[in-house]
C-alpha cells in the first residue's frame, strides 16, 4: 500500500469477541453518515459486512442498490479485519485499505484502526529503487512534518 | 477543490515522491531556493537528469520555476507548500472521521 497512514485507537469495555462481531455484523447499527467518509451521495444508506463470513463491505441504499466500498481482504475474528476502502469520488485506480485489530485488554478490548492511503506508490516502484516501503509507510507523515517546519521557517524569515 | 481532483493531486504528489534523489531534492529545496546546476552538483546527478526530475516535480506542482530578470538561461526552484498541505489535509480529515465514527461505536457496543 502506499505513502499515508492514519491511526486511530480506542478502548470499549466488552470483551472482543462481542466487540468484533458488533464492529462488524452490526455496523449498519452503529455507523455514521459522515461528510468526511461518503461512499455515494445516495440519503438514507447504510453499511453492511456480506454475506456471512463476509466477503466485502457494501453501502446499501434505500432501493436495496449495492455499492461496494472494499473487499474483506483479511478475516480474522475476534483479532483483525483488512478491508478496501473506496468513495465514489475515488479515480478507478484509486483505493485505500483499513485494518482493524482488536485486542484484550484488562477493561475490555483495544480496537485500533489503520487507513493506508493511495495507492499511487506500488510496491514493485519503491522496491526498484531499494527503498524500504514500510519504513517510507511509517516516517511519511512525520517527513512531510518536518519539510513543512522548514520549508514555513524558510518563507518567514 | 473536488474530492476526485484532491485525490488525483495527493496521487501525484506521492507518485512524484516515489524516487530517492527527488526526495532528497525537495528536502534541499525546503531549506532554501536552488538553481537547477546546484541541485545537480549537490545530488550528484548529470545536469540532463536533473532536468528530467524537476519536471516530474513542476508536474506534480512540487515545485515553482523561475528565471533571474539577469539571465533567461538560468533556473531557480522553489518548493510549494500547497501539495503537501492537500496530503495533510486529507490525513486529517480521515484521522477526524474515524475518530467520529470510533466514538459512535463504542456509544453503541458500550450500550449493551
Amino acid at each position: 500500500m502506499t505513502g499515508s497512514r492514519v491511526l486511530v485507537a480506542l478502548r470499549v469495555s466488552a470483551p472482543p469477541e462481542r466487540t468484533f462481531d458488533a464492529f462488524t455484523s452490526e455496523i449498519g447499527k452503529w455507523w455514521r453518515p459522515s461528510s468526511l467518509f461518503r461512499f455515494t451521495d445516495r440519503a438514507g444508506s447504510r453499511l453492511a459486512f456480506e454475506p456471512d463470513p463476509p466477503q466485502r463491505l457494501v453501502e446499501i441504499g434505500p432501493d436495496g442498490e449495492r455499492f461496494e466500498i472494499g473487499a474483506v481482504r483479511a478475516w480474522d475474528p475476534p483479532r483483525r479485519v483488512v478491508f478496501g476502502w473506496r468513495q465514489e469520488t475515488f479515480a478507478p485506480d484509486q483505493s485505500t485499505e483499513v485494518a482493524v485489530r482488536f485486542e484484550p485488554v484488562d477493561t475490555g478490548t483495544l480496537v485500533t484502526v489503520e487507513h493506508f492511503g493511495w495507492d499511487a506508490l506500488p510496491q514493485e516502484h519503491a522496491a526498484r529503487h531499494g527503498f524500504p516501503l514500510d519504513a517510507f509507510q511509517h516516517r511519511h507523515a512525520e517527513w512531510w512534518q518536518a519539510l513543512l517546519r522548514s520549508l514555513r521557517a524558510h518563507l518567514t524569515s | 477543490m473536488s474530492a476526485r481532483a484532491g485525490a488525483a493531486a495527493v496521487d501525484r504528489t506521492l507518485a512524484a515522491l516515489a524516487d530517492p534523489v527527488r526526495r532528497r531534492g525537495v528536502e534541499l529545496l525546503a531549506e532554501r531556493p536552488r538553481r537547477a546546476g546546484e541541485l545537480a552538483a549537490e545530488l550528484g546527478v548529470s545536469p540532463a537528469v536533473m532536468s528530467r526530475h524537476l519536471r516530474v516535480l513542476r508536474d506534480a506542482q512540487l515545485v515553482d520555476e523561475e528565471h533571474p530578470q539577469f539571465d533567461a538561461r538560468v533556473r531557480i526552484f522553489s518548493l510549494r507548500p500547497q501539495p503537501m498541505d492537500a496530503l495533510k489535509a486529507w490525513l486529517a480529515d480521515a484521522e477526524t472521521g474515524w475518530s467520529e465514527q470510533l466514538a459512535a461505536f463504542k456509544a453503541h457496543v458500550e450500550r449493551g
